[in-house]
């Protein structure tokens, strides 16, 4: 039968718009406005779930966020989503949820014999067994736990929807829809500051929409949807249905998830799935509400025992009676209003059951309706298979009766919804009289109004909320006609419950936290083994973790133990939240940026016509730079760099050295600068010239390393390692702006301005030449080695031409403005095709510059000094430079320190590896022994053998020495001879030929 | 003699994708030409810089993050005693008394406009671009999901250019059109 | 957290990047070694008031002081540190 339980009339549902949909494969009919726990009430299903760890039978406990049991896969296939709750999924056309963690079905659950074995599974279990023998840990106790254990499966497929991210401004943030934060964003939105009003559900209205109330003659529900289409029509709100906050961050930053497709089957285009915001406001409202409280008796977690709040909002907004007879079952006053609704859907109900000793309004909603009323007594358990069919109720002399019913309507009182008030550390304060936390110290800017500040009231929740959306506007600068509070009908009841925490008769398991299945017998474990603080009590039991964090259970938890152990709420403890408030997906929070989008893709100037080229990209930080160019017939990288290699050392070869950072300093003091960065000297260079130079850290060690030029008296052009280039211009800024403020000097980065292309070889001058325009003279006299010069390439572009080389041949490096980089490299190739031109990649760079001993990223690896990288001498002594007096220190002049050399194999057909240890020959493979360590190798098409660089204790004076290079990790023990680090023209004559 | 160089944009169709809206919500060009240059003040000459700009583009050089403009040139505050000029068309700002470097093929232009480009840029740039707090005129540093981006407002549109690093323009153009395309986003090199 | 840059006005802390402790000093070049040991290495950690170096390394590139309480990351003031460093030197000088 169709929506069994659908009552004839009333909600906030679309009867006009019926919504079919599938649970565990069945099909189900809905309607527009339903959620899929709403639907599922309406169709009468009680069983939607398996417990955690006993694969108890669980129903719907809630109708919201906070919802412990109703957790359901949904989607199918790369959408499929575990542990959505059924209570906060929008129904749409066509959805299949299924029940998760029971196998093979819901109703025949096989791993329900956990049950059986449960007080093997109680409190600490898995600090309890599983223990030993160790070596079942991998093979038999983790594949086990893993298979048993977990909430859902996630998708086994990539993810294929978007997902984005914003931020939003604001002056009034207000967080919830219910009637404070509608109040709020409505006396703060007429003032015409901005406002966001956020709200988890996709209908704000909050309790107006779940309660019945008369407002000013109309319903409550349409008094919300009256407020919401004012907000609506003011051009600085914004309105955020399907958002909720998730943080509250330092200086008025709050995260808030947007849900912005999950209520449709599959996004519309273009549109993200969710958005993740973040959201900066100058003042917040807090008028999340309150989170009823169970009341732990044995078989509490029955499907059919729903608190009492849950049961109004399925009867009044959703028009879907939970059950047909019902026991109520509170310790407040509060309840009366669900006697109330269940009454007016025609639901029979069979007793009310206060816990209390008389107390009026409940009562009186009891007689009015003719139920059992028994007060002053609690329920012992609920039974039933698979779901309730009736509760036992005990009384003080032991004394006990039944009453058959299929729902129990639970409310152990309220428990204001603060948890983003703890977000900044500000801890919460337990009130007595109300039996709940309340805010305590609240996050800057942010007013707790309504049930969230304990003020439970509808007529206070107006009031709170008014007042503070307009103190709120106020202190931005606004000020508006504020909102009166309408002619209410009736005035709501206290809220507030204290107790029972216990059940004073033990008959079945009495849930505290349904999500972990922690009982009141696991928090009674806890305090006997001394696990008595709470957040003990939460490590111990696992109580609070999980999905739902607790909102239903962490202060029945709390209290239990202070019982338990004779000390007050106060003194067991706080409760603590940290964001996010409810689950965020990864996905939400990477936004558009994964797979390639991930991080920024910067494209050097030739990159266009290296791709033309065929060439296969390597990515250098942010930079996708070419490694190799592959030509007809090649597939080894190694062989194709070795083609380049050579084809660079006879002949010549062009690469794109546009990614080194360069930086253009200028100004009257700009050598000055660069003399205290540099440890060598720079006001000495002449101009036109270019020089190597090695920065420090002010501990000594090497930071970075590239050539300045001197491109003028009071003008410099500084590269830099491509990795290291924004450091490098921050160090430079700290430089001028804080050690030497009165410096007057200015660096820009120029890295992207100029395409810089490296042409390498004995032809390079060739090259050159025949790219220079007429007049410019680039001959060996003219421009010798480390010399620089401006001129016009190819009829008039500006250009800059350096007598640079990192291959250790003859070579040049010319750059020209970036939008000429593409026609550049092109022309280069064309000029140099009479001399056998080919391009090379970073492959073939990386093994010329370990045959010519330069130091790179391996060598500056933040713990070699300039003595260590072979350049002591270097180092001035009449200056002072950033990390001079650190790196004169006893330890870093020691003789004895490791020192860069180069290694080749004594088997000359033996490979090299980075990261081997050096080891004296015949000693012990200990940590005693280890006189240094590889960092670079690589075959060298020069040498015809592996060659390697590396840092040896005492390396500069063992040339010829036979060593060790150990390599436990890849078996690799060969024994390397010490030799000079630069395997090619040592000599340096290519370099100025 | 080698053939004349061409020059190109950062912007290639199969890295910075194309899309043509009929109605579109918000459109992404780029300017190609501009000539841009980075100037900076030298110590104590902070009034013969001011002067001279002022006498020779009638700008009155900004110390607010705004950004000034007469004719073709403007000046965009681009930190303390800096500033980014621009001109439509080749203008040489080289014998201004300052530091000054060319940043005309340092970066890359975009332009954003349309009553949707606010939106589409808060999912990019994390500043206030609401017409209280950011208007025409009004210029700022910052990045765009970590891409350091210099912009400021044209016209009430709204029409925002964005400076880029030319290497991070691809990226930039392709994260935009990506988040204009729910918005009706008219994208054309 | 948002940091109010002197320059820019108020970013969020994603623009800028942390350096340590501004209330030490470079010792001069003619300092002994265990002076500059101590400014590399010693440094105070406080809980409370820390003055610490920031650079706005996504915005205009200014050096910041944040003045900052390390238990609620509440920021008390901001200045450039260049101006900072400036009085430091004319102070040192008079």
């Amino acid at each position: 039968m169709s929506q069994s339980h659908r009552l004839p009339q009333g909600g906030l549902i679309d009867r006009a718009k019926p919504v079919s949909f599938a649970f565990d494969g069945k099909r189900l009919d809905g309607y527009a406005g339903d959620t899929l726990a709403s639907a599922l009430v309406a169709n009468g299903v009680k069983l939607v779930a398996r417990s955690f760890k006993y694969h108890r039978p669980r129903g719907i406990l809630t109708a919201g966020f906070e919802e412990p049991n109703a957790l359901v896969e949904l989607r199918s296939g790369a959408r499929r989503e575990p542990n959505v709750r059924a209570t906060t999924a929008e129904l749409f056309e066509g959805l299949e949820a299924r029940s998760q963690n029971r196998w093979p079905s819901l109703a025949f659950d096989l791993m329900a014999v956990n049950q059986l074995a449960s007080p093997a599974f109680v409190a600490g279990f898995y600090y309890k067994t599983f223990m030993w023998p160790a070596a079942l840990w991998e093979k038999l106790y983790e594949p086990l736990i893993r298979r048993a254990a977990g909430l859902g499966r996630a998708a086994d497929a990539a993810d294929p929807d978007s997902y984005e991210k914003a931020t939003a401004y604001c002056d009034v943030l207000v967080i919830g829809a219910g009637p404070a934060g509608l109040a709020a964003a409505l006396a703060a939105g007429r003032s015409g500051a901005r406002v966001i009003l956020a709200d988890d559900d996709f209908l704000m209205g909050g309790r107006l929409n779940a309660q019945r109330f008369e407002i000013d003659g109309n319903s409550s529900s349409s008094f919300a949807s009256s407020i919401v289409a004012e907000l609506r029509s003011l051009p600085e709100v914004t309105l955020l249905p399907r958002t909720t906050i998730t943080g509250v961050h330092d200086g008025g930053v709050y995260g808030a998830l947007e849900r912005v497709s999950d209520h449709l089957a599959t996004p519309a285009p273009h549109q993200p799935r969710q958005r993740f915001w973040r959201i900066v406001a100058k003042r917040a409202v807090l008028a999340t509400g309150a989170i009823e409280r169970p009341i732990p008796f044995g078989n509490n977690d029955l499907p059919g025992v729903m608190l009492a709040g849950a049961v109004s909002a399925y009867l009044n907004r959703f028009g879907a009676a939970p059950g047909k007879r019902a026991v109520v079952y509170a310790n407040n006053d509060d309840a009366a209003k669900t006697v109330g609704d269940l009454v007016a859907a025609g639901c029979e109900v069979a007793a009310v059951i206060d816990a209390r000793g008389d107390a009026p309004a409940l009562h009186e909603a009891a007689r009015a309706c003719g139920a059992t009323l028994v007060f002053g007594r609690t329920v012992a358990r609920a039974y039933g298979f698979q779901e309730v069919s009736g509760v036992e109720v005990s009384g003080p002399k032991g004394d006990s009766f039944n009453v058959p019913c299929d729902l129990v309507a639970v409310s152990g009182g309220w428990s204001p919804a603060i948890q983003l008030t703890n977000h900044l550390n500000g801890r919460p304060k337990w009130d007595e009289r109300l039996a709940a936390f309340l805010p305590g110290v609240t996050p800057p800017g942010m007013i707790v109004v309504g049930s969230a500040n304990g003020e439970y009231g509808l007529r206070d929740a107006f009031v709170t909320g008014a007042r503070a959306g307009a103190e709120a506007a106020d202190s931005c600068g606004f000020s508006g006609p504020g909102f009166q509070t309408p002619r209410l009908l009736p005035e709501p009841e206290e809220a507030y419950g204290d107790g029972p925490w216990r059940p004073t008769i033990k008959r079945g398991k009495a849930f505290v936290d349904f999500q972990n299945d922690v009982t009141v017998a696991d928090v009674e474990l806890s305090a006997r083994e001394g696990f008595r603080s709470v957040e003990h009590l939460k490590r111990y039991t696992t109580l609070g973790m999980a999905t739902d964090q607790g909102k239903t259970s962490n202060v029945i938890g709390l209290a239990l133990m202070a019982e338990i152990t004779g000390k007050s709420i106060p003194d067991t403890g706080v409760t603590m939240n940290r964001p996010p408030y409810t689950p965020v997906a990864i996905g939400a929070l990477g936004g558009a940026h994964r797979h390639k989008e991930f991080k920024p893709t910067r494209l050097p100037p030739s990159h266009f016509w290296a791709e033309e080229q065929g060439a296969v990209f390597v990515e250098t930080g942010q930079w996708m730079r070419a490694a190799y160019f592959p030509r007809t017939g090649e597939t080894d990288w190694l062989q194709i760099a070795t083609r380049e290699i050579n084809t660079v050392r006879s002949k010549v070869g062009v690469y794109d050295a546009s990614t080194l950072g360069k930086i253009d300093i200028q100004g009257p003091d700009a050598a000055t600068l660069l003399d205290k960065v540099y440890v060598n000297a720079f006001a000495s260079l002449g101009v036109g010239k270019a020089r190597y130079g090695l920065m420090l850290r002010e501990d000594g060690m090497a930071m970075d390393d590239g050539t300045t030029t001197r491109l003028g008296e009071n003008h410099y052009y500084m590269t830099t390692t491509t990795a290291n280039a924004a450091g490098v211009m921050r160090h430079l800024e700290f430089c001028k702006q804080w050690l030497w403020p009165e410096l007057d000097v200015h660096m820009t980065s120029v890295t992207d301005q100029w395409a810089q292309y490296a042409i390498a070889g004995p032809r390079s001058r060739d090259v050159v030449a025949a790219l220079v325009d007429d007049g410019f003279d680039v001959s060996n006299e003219a421009l010798p080695y480390m010399g620089a010069t401006e001129l016009t390439v190819c009829g008039g572009v500006k250009a800059r031409l350096f007598r640079l080389s990192f291959s250790g041949e003859l070579a040049y490096e010319l750059a020209v403005p970036a939008r000429y980089g593409d026609a550049m490299i092109r022309a280069i190739v064309k000029a140099g095709e009479p001399f056998g031109i080919c391009p090379y990649g970073a492959e073939a760079l990386a093994i010329m510059r370990i045959e010519k001993g330069h130091a790179a990223g391996p060598e500056l690896n933040g713990m070699t000094t300039g003595a260590d990288l072979g350049m002591g001498r270097m180092m001035s002594k009449k200056k002072d430079f950033i990390g001079r007096a650190m790196a004169g220190r006893e330890g870093l002049a020691d003789s004895a320190r490791p020192v860069l050399v180069g290694f080749r194999p004594v088997d000359r057909s033996a490979r090299l590896r980075s990261g081997a240890h050096f080891l004296p020959k015949g000693a012990g493979n200990e940590a005693a022994n280890d006189e240094g360590y590889m960092t670079s190798t690589a075959y060298s098409p020069s040498n015809g053998h592996w060659i390697g660089l590396g840092f040896l204790s005492r390396g500069s004076e063992r040339m010829g020495e036979i060593v060790r290079a150990y390599d436990p990790v890849r078996a690799g023990d060969i024994e390397v001879e010490v030799v000079s680090p630069v395997f090619v023209d040592p000599e340096g004559a290519r370099l100025r030929a | 003699m080698p053939e004349p160089l061409l020059a190109r944009s950062a912007l290639r169709a199969h890295v910075a994708p194309e899309i043509a809206a009929p109605a579109p919500g918000v459109v992404l060009r780029e300017r190609t030409d501009l000539t841009l240059a980075s100037v900076a003040a030298f110590k104590g000459r902070e009034a013969e810089l001011a002067d001279a700009v002022r006498s020779a583009y009638g700008i009155e050089l900004p110390t607010t993050p705004t950004r000034v403009a007469a004719g073709e040139v403007a000046f965009v505050w681009a930190g303390p005693g800096k500033w980014l000029a621009t001109a439509t068309g080749p203008v040489d700002f080289s014998t201004l008394p300052a530091a000054v470097a060319d940043q005309s093929d340092g970066r890359s232009v975009l332009s954003v406009s349309g009553e949707r480009a606010r939106e589409t840029l808060a999912t990019l740039i994390a500043i206030d671009l609401h017409p209280r707090a950011f208007t025409s005129g009004d210029a700022a540093l910052t990045h765009a999901a970590s891409i350091s981006v210099h912009l400021w407002q044209t016209d009430d549109a709204p029409t925002y250019e964005i400076a880029v690093f030319r290497s991070y323009a691809a990226t930039l153009w392709r994260w935009l059109v990506h988040a204009g395309q729910s918005r009706g986003i008219d994208a054309k090199l | 957290m948002r940091i109010a840059c002197p320059h820019c006005g108020l970013r969020g802390v994603d623009e800028f990047a942390y350096f340590g402790d501004a209330s030490v000093t470079r010792p001069a070049a003619d300092a002994a070694e265990t002076a500059f040991a101590d400014y590399v290495y010693l440094r105070d950690n406080p809980a409370g008031a820390h003055r610490e170096l920031w650079s706005h390394a996504l915005g205009c590139q200014s050096w910041l002081v944040v003045t900052r309480d390390t238990r609620s990351h509440a920021i008390e003031t901001v200045e450039a540190a260049r101006d900072v460093a400036l009085a430091r030197t004319s102070e040192a000088q008079s």
